[in-house]
């Protein structure tokens, strides 16, 4: 049995799921709080008839999400918040709480402070927080307080997770905590300021020529066992 | 290959960016012009390998699964709330808010309207109205032998006539503040509407319950910051190419796909 093209199928295959979250990252270049994602490949190892042979393929098996601190850019809105170090906010979505690192928050009609998809952001204590319409002046502490004309009005809670590979990605920059949620300690917010997508152009280029030579390379391959079983049939055909 | 159809949601973000940034620079010199920003979100993810599956026969479990993202989407074009810087203009009629709070009109069709461009005029009859002719409220007509007009901070018009020493009160503007700003529609002419994001308009005196106060012979210049929208323009650009890279890419990958005997 021909097992060489099955092989290079596993890596093609793969290959393009890489393409596409390459893709994905590059789409979310201009995505506040976003986090790249990648790619873990696997072998998976296949026993051959004869005795001990055996045959490795490749799949992708895991993902990662890159915890790279994305650059802080300035912005001026007094609820744009960004959070300098570890942690995330919490929103409340119908489906319940989601953590994000995207802090471009805006009040919504009842003064809860909201995020552009009208999820209310959770304070410490798991309530929403409320801005009276007549505040004048809305301060956000490094700590997370928040100020109202100089009276502290409550304080955001910055979470985290103890096992990152229990975070997964929602639509929205979200993410759902499939595990307790610790509070955060030394995380810092800063007002006035937004994180940038932490994807690094330069490097998903690399990774991008590297997954389009790969796949050609494994074409190739493929191109090469494809001539060698013809000329096998070929020279075999002209003995009988 | 998904991978030419994310590439694609993100030409299409990238390419509204530079649109939100071409309005801004567009409008760098309109009175009291907030600038907007486009914001993105990530779009759904595909579930390729859930995490949790059990993996050998041992029982042991993927821990975190493969989840394949699809790309991008504009989440809101926002109107960033700032106040412009106050230009000195002369007019007595030119009017900038200092804090927050917008002017009501009613437009034609007697619906109200607000705008924070205080370039008042009056028209035939005296009537206190903005550039494009809608009466401010409450109405404020000015008497045809006013000599002069003057307006304090918390919007009272007082005129002084000929032989006459004490100024008499025409009437007081008020101002109207929302609970969210930015949920206003924006209508053009640099008037915005209510809307249920925006919350119920509350109409009381400048200077009271966090409005802001009025400035006579000012106005508002536009928010925008060049500077800042140009860093955008570039990086949105550059956005732009590299996401035509990957459907260059992902073709060449299909191209080498259809290759193979």
């Amino acid at each position: 049995m021909d097992l060489a093209g099955y092989v290079a199928l596993t890596r093609q295959s793969g290959l393009a799921r890489e393409l596409q979250t390459v893709a994905n990252n590059i789409a979310n270049l201009s995505t506040t709080g976003y986090r790249r994602e990648g790619v873990v490949f696997a072998e998976v190892v296949r026993a051959l008839p004869t005795e001990g042979g055996s045959v490795a393929m490749t799949d992708a098996r895991a993902r990662f999400t890159d915890e790279l601190q994305g650059a802080l850019v300035e912005t001026g809105g007094r609820l744009d918040l960004a959070i300098e170090g570890e942690g995330y906010f919490t929103v409340l979505t119908p489906q319940g709480e989601r953590l994000t690192r995207a802090g471009a928050f805006t009040r919504d009609a009842d003064g809860q402070i909201v995020n552009m998809d009208g999820h209310a952001l959770l304070d410490e204590g798991g309530g929403a927080i409320l801005i009276p319409f007549e505040a004048r002046e809305i301060g956000v502490a490094a700590d997370g307080t928040i100020s109202v004309d100089g009276a502290p009005q409550g304080k955001i809670g910055l979470v985290t997770v103890e096992d990152q590979t229990k975070l997964f990605r929602e639509a929205g920059v979200l993410f759902r905590a499939d595990t307790d949620t610790l509070p955060v300690e030394d995380g810092r917010v800063v007002q006035g300021f937004l994180e940038q997508s932490n994807v690094n152009a330069v490097a998903e280029m690399a990774r991008m020529i590297e997954v389009q030579r790969a796949y050609e390379h494994s074409q190739k391959m493929m191109d090469q066992e494809d001539e060698r079983i013809r000329m096998v049939v070929r020279v075999l055909g002209q003995r009988g | 290959m998904r991978a030419l159809n994310i590439a694609a949601t993100g030409m299409a973000a990238q390419n509204m960016r530079v649109e939100v940034i071409s309005h801004n620079l567009a409008n760098m010199s309109t009175t009291a012009y907030n600038a907007r920003r486009a914001e993105f979100s990530d779009l759904h993810y595909q579930q390729i390998q859930r995490p949790g599956t059990i993996n050998s026969a041992d029982g042991a479990v993927l821990p975190a699964g493969v989840q394949l993202g699809l790309g991008v989407r504009a989440a809101a074009v926002s109107m960033q709330v700032a106040q412009g810087t106050v230009t000195e203009t002369g007019g007595s009629l030119d009017l900038a808010i200092e804090g927050q709070g917008y002017l009501e009109v009613t437009l034609p069709s007697g619906e109200p309207a607000y705008t924070r461009d205080g370039a008042l005029k009056r028209d035939g009859d005296g009537l206190i109205v903005t550039s494009d002719g809608y009466t401010v409220v409450p109405d404020i007509t000015i008497p045809e032998d006013a000599r002069q007009i003057s307006i304090n901070a918390d919007g009272e018009v007082y005129a002084y006539f000929d032989g006459q020493t004490e100024a008499q009160l025409l009437g007081q503007f008020n101002l109207v503040s929302f609970s969210n700003e930015k949920g206003l529609e924006a209508l053009g002419s640099n008037l915005y509407r209510e809307t249920e994001a925006s919350g119920q308009p509350n109409v009381g005196q400048p200077g009271e319950d966090g409005r802001g106060t009025f400035r006579q012979g000012y106005l508002e210049s536009s928010s925008v910051d060049a500077v800042h929208e140009i860093t955008g323009l570039i990086e949105a650009q550059r956005g732009y190419e590299l996401n035509a890279k990957v459907i260059t890419a992902a073709d060449q990958m299909l191209a080498a796909m259809t290759q193979i005997r």
